[in-house]
């Protein structure tokens, strides 16, 4: 009974210190659980746990967060609202948020119409990189031969070529049908974003598992192409 | 007799917290430390390449466990499949020992990533004696149980911090990880005694160290101002005085300096490993001199 009390109470807490209203000090009483606690305090606990979870989530959304400007911290209220932390990793954190952006900006678009695009980009990013980090091979794919798309290469397809938003000094997005590859570099922290030729996309989609170069044949100048992509770092190729 | 019980241990050897930031700098500098800590979650989320980095450190520098992804407090069953997965990582790292917070993060559901303190009653320490004997039944080295700095308090508590912690490690043969910067963090925002709560803890019990510096918070609702244990600045000269303290009543094998934040500042950490070898030295130097005296 005691030990089912103390595991109700601990609910509680991180219930109250995972809310809107003990990070932003504007909540109402305390649950009966936490009576005799100091609100201010377990306020201030709340606000220190609140920004530790922020900045990992800004860490990866640097330009979204710059480009949500004024709206950031309503944004930020309701996604602390409908997500409460349940992972310590970055990289889960970062994919809570990008999937309440993403369902928040389908019932209601964002001011840039673009922002949408720069979000994914930037979790696909993160996502290279950790790959990048893991470096391991699968298990199940130490033995086996043909071609695949490289581990770490995440495909992306936008409305609007959103690489000017990377590259520092450029101009405002394009609205156009842009397919990208964003591509782990090893020896720097940012990925590599690359456009793709519509067919070229399609071709790395398909390649999630490894195919025999012989099922290939169909595509057109298939050799040419594949030594292009596998110099590109796009693909590997084996046996 | 307590001092030269305590001078007849060897030195503590003093190191740092391996940091993936840093750890190039790291391996060009292991001269400068006798041991380092290895966080078994950096190794546990980390990719293969951090992975066989640590793993490149065993043989040239002793190497200690530290854990924070046990939440040993929280109230449901440990985690086994975490636990042996520490258990494996402690035994490649041929570490001498495991450390754990005495802290819970999460309950299921919500994880706050962040150390939250338990109430300090008789029942609670019942579940965590429990606890820590399960882990000791799975892991194959000493376990420690570290002391947090706290926000805030549970209202029933009723044992003292040193109180609480003697309980649970004189039941379970658990020796302590004495975090010196939260007890004196603790000390100065809850208002007691440090060195009171250092000599209450039970004599020897202390087998690691932590050393950090911190930052301090303004909060227009706070009365004072709050001490934060954010692992980001030079030690405060206070924390060196309580380490001076608690040496004479404790031999620790290994005393860690944990830095989080501001990690370029290399020359700090470089500092700070020199002063806490300088109070340790001054602490070693007046202990023999002191069993000198007596004979």
């Amino acid at each position: 009974m005691t030990s089912k009390r103390l595991l109700q109470r601990q609910v509680s807490l991180l219930r109250y210190l995972t809310s809107g209203g003990a990070i932003f000090g504007d909540g109402g009483p305390l649950d009966p659980d936490l009576r005799g606690v100091d609100g201010t305090l377990l306020r201030m606990e709340a606000r220190f746990s609140h920004e530790k979870r922020m900045e990992k989530i800004a860490a990866v959304f640097p330009r979204t967060f710059d480009l949500l400007g004024s709206e950031r911290e309503a944004l930020i209220r309701e996604f602390v609202d409908a997500c409460p932390p349940v992972d310590i990793a970055r990289l889960a954190n970062a994919r809570q948020f990008h999937d309440f952006l993403s369902a928040r900006w389908r019932r209601q678009p964002p001011r840039r119409a673009y922002l949408p695009d720069v979000a994914a980009c930037e979790l696909a990013c993160a996502q290279a990189r950790a790959v990048c980090e893991d470096g391991a091979t699968p298990a199940n794919d130490v033995r086996r031969t043909g071609i695949r798309r490289r581990p770490g290469v995440v495909l992306l397809r936008c409305a609007f070529d959103i690489r000017p938003i990377f590259e520092a000094g450029a101009g405002d997005p394009v609205e156009r049908d842009t397919p990208l590859a964003i591509v782990p570099a090893p020896d720097r922290d940012q990925p590599g974003i690359f456009e793709l030729p519509p067919a070229v996309f399609d071709l790395l989609a398909a390649l999630d598992g490894r195919v025999d170069a012989a099922d290939l044949r169909e595509v057109p100048e298939t050799d040419a192409l594949i030594a292009d992509l596998a110099r590109a770092g796009l693909i590997e190729v084996r046996g | 007799m307590e001092m030269r019980q305590a001078s007849r241990e060897r030195s503590p050897s003093v190191g740092i917290g391996y940091r993936c930031a840093i750890a190039a700098w790291t391996r060009a500098n292991l001269h400068a430390f006798d041991v380092l800590e290895v966080t078994v979650d950096h190794y546990i989320h980390g990719g293969a390449a951090q992975r066989d980095e640590i793993l490149d450190l065993v043989g040239r520098i002793p190497l200690t466990a530290h854990g924070v992804g046990l939440s040993i407090g929280t109230d449901v069953p440990l985690d086994l499949a975490y636990l042996d997965e520490v258990a494996g990582i402690v035994d490649r790292l041929k570490a001498p020992a495991y450390s754990e917070h005495l802290a819970f993060t999460r309950v299921p559901g919500r994880d706050l990533a962040n150390l939250l303190p338990l109430p300090r009653t008789e029942a609670v320490a019942e579940s965590i004696i429990e606890k820590v004997r399960t882990v000791q039944s799975r892991i194959s080295v000493p376990f420690l149980l570290e002391n947090i700095s706290y926000v805030f308090e549970w209202p029933d508590s009723n044992l003292s911090d040193a109180e609480f912690l003697n309980l649970i490690c004189r039941e379970t043969g658990a020796c302590l990880l004495l975090d010196i910067e939260n007890l004196y963090l603790n000390a100065c925002n809850h208002g007691f005694d440090p060195y009171g709560f250092a000599d209450e803890l039970s004599l020897g019990l202390v087998r690691e160290m932590h050393m950090a510096g911190g930052t301090t918070v303004r909060d227009p609702d706070l009365p004072a101002p709050f001490f934060a244990d954010s692992h980001s600045h030079p030690l405060p000269a206070q924390t060196l005085d309580l380490l001076d303290h608690v040496l004479e009543r404790h031999a620790p094998a290994t005393i860690i300096l944990e830095r989080d934040d501001r990690l370029d500042a290399t020359d700090e950490i470089i500092d700070d490993v020199a002063r806490i070898r300088a109070s340790v030295g001054l602490r070693r130097n007046d202990q023999q001199a002191a069993a000198a005296a007596a004979g």
